[in-house]
């Protein structure tokens, strides 16, 4: 960055103390599909719809979901190439913090460092922002824990929230149902329903994405039969 | 003469229950001409956690710096004290950056990590990792450290026996290597006190 | 360093004191030894799948350093290896690959080959042209079935059904080489291994102390971490030494109580 022919930054002020370019990319992110994440008493879930532009494309090909580290997952509403980058990048970053202390990273150490490349891109020459806001979902010594990225850099560990076409409503339906105390299955089927208020069309095992991680710190992306379970609980 | 041997050091740790013990000569020397006999080779890193680093005494000194630099800066960003053994980790992958220039020292880490468990450890000049659940040593007088700590060591030593093995271990050992004596500096660390003590020997 | 503000590692090595060591070297000190692995390693294909095999003495010269050291590093969790020569280098290529294959399996959702791992560390191995000097017994079963590889300190490689490598490697190719065959049983691998093993112990000085075995089959690894103690001990006193309280000639003394729970107060989340 910085030797390109455009080495200047692309993201500058207007007059009115904004950033243009950040909130397009909020607006990219605003029209992306629907994403949320609950964090429970002993867990966190996210999810997200993936809906697909034609029914000749392969749906197992599409993976919205990704672990960084075993015990650290992502989700993402906004563009796919750019999520893409971010995974490569923080899946580097956790490798490099892992052989320096050979210790695995924490999650809020993780989520930093995302947050600083989404920042830098804010500001280097040649560049411009990214096209995502990330839900990261972790478990480590400080228990479960819920962080939402967004194209700024900035970041906020949450109880649950949600991004992408549908926020409002789908915010104001967690809040109406999120307790403290919720057990992760609950969530999980929390989740679900909040995807199904917003959905156009009839959601099935194929077109939404649930990732969990519980107290066994392992991130698990779930199966079409696994979510195909969840979704009769819920009906 | 190796470059090890220009100063001359003596570092031992050793763990007992529930708590740890790390000692080191206090002698600096240029070859055999002694110059200080009050150097410190055993650094605070925190409360629980202390290195002590024998071999060349510039690049002791040097990494030291190095080390409280790296540290300071994790306990910012992170918010917590840093693990021994991820401190020793630390050390390991500083000391291997350097593998083509190494640091002249062999840095002995001894520590209390979560739950209070003793952790010692000690490296070679270019971050092999030794982990032991006994004692570790390094130094010109490591290899009578190594007859010594193997005959007076005994699991599951009380503080105050612990001291008292230590000191004797360093103090027996240094008065066979001319390099390094002159007094010892032994720390006791429990889960809740640290015990500094400054040893009288020969000095000769 | 180069400026006056140290900056993050970014990795690779760092040349700074080289030109100091070789003008300290010049003035006749010497340059220190490193830890290294006199060592005997092996490995062997079976029915189905690999066996690997260690002593644990690591050595400094002619002082054991070590009596009880781990030298079957992980690679993968179908791939592990065995690694002798300098103890830091060892260590650190095979974590290198070993991450590396961590981050190839997050981008390819798939099990690692054992002959990425091979190509990994021979190209590593290659490029420091022998500097870096770790001499492996690599193995591990992947989709294509069991594999057994040594790699040079420069780069070359052999693919093998029986392997040794280190000081001990000759005392331990003699028991293979008389008493290897196809379709040796696991329990039958894992035994000549041992006995492998247990030649370099005893017949090469470089080597001793216990055995390691770690059996790889498909879908299924097993580290028998101190397989073999054939080596107790057997000077230690029951009674031990003690000393009375008091016993040692103090200077001074400085007592310091620590802070049992250090209080953090909770940091305030970023402003946007």
């Amino acid at each position: 960055m910085g030797d390109s022919q455009y080495s200047f930054s692309l993201t500058t002020f207007s007059p009115s103390g904004k950033l243009v370019q950040i909130e397009h990319a909020l607006t990219a992110v605003g029209s992306g599909q629907t994403s949320l994440g609950i964090k429970a008493a002993n867990g966190v879930v996210i999810a997200t719809e993936k809906k697909l532009p034609s029914i000749l494309v392969d749906e197992t090909s599409v993976q919205k979901i990704q672990s960084l580290t075993p015990n650290i997952g992502v989700v993402y509403s906004g563009m796919g190439p750019d999520f893409r980058v971010l995974v490569r990048k923080s899946r580097k970053q956790a490798q490099q913090y892992y052989r320096l202390y050979k210790e695995t990273i924490p999650v809020t150490q993780l989520v930093r460092e995302t947050a600083a490349v989404m920042q830098e891109f804010t500001q280097s020459g040649g560049v411009r922002p990214f096209g995502v806001s990330l839900l990261i979902a972790g478990y480590d010594d400080n228990g479960p824990q819920l962080y939402q990225v967004d194209p700024s850099g900035s970041y906020f560990s949450w109880k649950a929230s949600a991004m992408g076409k549908n926020v409002s409503n789908a915010k104001t339906f967690l809040e109406k149902r999120y307790t403290e105390d919720m057990e992760l299955d609950d969530a999980i089927h929390t989740a679900i329903l909040t995807l199904k208020e917003g959905y156009e069309g009839q959601i099935s095992a194929n077109n939404i994405e649930i990732g969990v991680i519980r107290a066994d710190r392992e991130f698990k992306v779930l199966t079409p039969a696994e979510i195909k379970d969840f979704l009769e609980e819920v009906e | 003469m190796s470059i090890f041997e220009y100063n001359g050091s003596a570092v031992v740790a050793m763990v007992g229950k529930n708590c740890f013990a790390i000692a080191s000569d206090r002698r600096l020397g240029v070859q055999l001409q002694t110059v200080a006999t009050d150097f410190q080779r055993v650094f605070k890193i925190h409360g629980k956690l202390y290195i002590g680093l024998s071999g060349l005494a510039s690049d002791a000194q040097t990494l030291y710096q190095r080390l409280v630099f790296k540290h300071k800066l994790y306990q910012l960003r992170e918010e917590r004290d840093m693990k021994p053994e991820t401190f020793a980790s630390l050390v390991s992958s500083m000391l291997y950056e350097k593998r083509f220039g190494p640091y002249f020292c062999q840095p002995i880490i001894a520590g209390l990590g979560q739950d209070d468990e003793p952790f010692i450890c000690t490296m070679d000049c270019i971050g092999a990792k030794e982990l032991a659940k006994d004692f570790v040593v390094s130094g010109t007088a490591s290899e009578s450290l190594y007859g010594a700590c193997e005959s007076m060591y005994k699991p599951n030593m009380e503080p105050e026996e612990l001291f008292e093995t230590i000191s004797q271990a360093l103090l027996s050992s240094v008065d066979r290597d001319c390099l390094s004596g002159w007094g010892g500096y032994v720390l006791i660390v429990t889960a809740t006190e640290v015990q500094e003590r400054v040893l009288k020997g020969r000095m000769d | 360093m180069a400026g006056s503000m140290e900056l993050p590692t970014k990795g690779g090595f760092s040349f700074d004191l080289c030109r100091r060591n070789a003008m300290l070297e010049k003035t006749g000190h010497k340059m220190p030894g490193f830890r290294k692995t006199g060592t005997t390693i092996v490995g062997l294909v079976f029915t189905d799948g690999v066996v690997l095999g260690a002593d644990t003495r690591a050595t400094e010269g002619p002082i054991v350093a070590d009596k009880n050291c781990e030298k079957i590093h992980f690679m993968a969790p179908n791939i592990y290896c065995c690694g002798a020569g300098t103890a830091a280098d060892t260590e650190a290529v095979t974590d290198m690959v070993s991450s590396q294959l961590q981050l190839h399996r997050y981008a390819t959702s798939r099990e690692s080959r054992v002959v990425t791992a091979l190509t990994l560390l021979k190209t590593h191995l290659f490029n420091y042209q022998g500097h870096v000097s770790a001499a492996l017994v690599l193995g591990g079963v992947d989709v294509t079935g069991p594999h057994l590889h040594t790699v040079y300190p420069h780069g070359s490689t052999d693919t093998l059904p029986f392997a040794t490598m280190g000081s001990g490697s000759l005392a331990a190719m003699s028991v293979f080489e008389l008493k290897y065959r196809e379709g040796l049983t696991r329990e039958e691998g894992i035994a000549l291994v041992a006995e492998a093993i247990r030649a370099g112990i005893f017949n090469d000085l470089g080597s001793g102390s216990n055995v390691d075995v770690c059996v790889i089959t498909k879908g299924n690894t097993e580290y028998l971490r101190n397989h073999e103690l054939p080596n107790p001990r057997t000077f230690v006193s029951s009674k031990g030494y003690s000393f009375n309280k008091g016993h040692t000639e103090v200077l001074s003394t400085k007592i310091t109580q620590l802070k049992l729970k250090p209080e953090v107060a909770d940091g305030d989340a970023m402003e946007e």
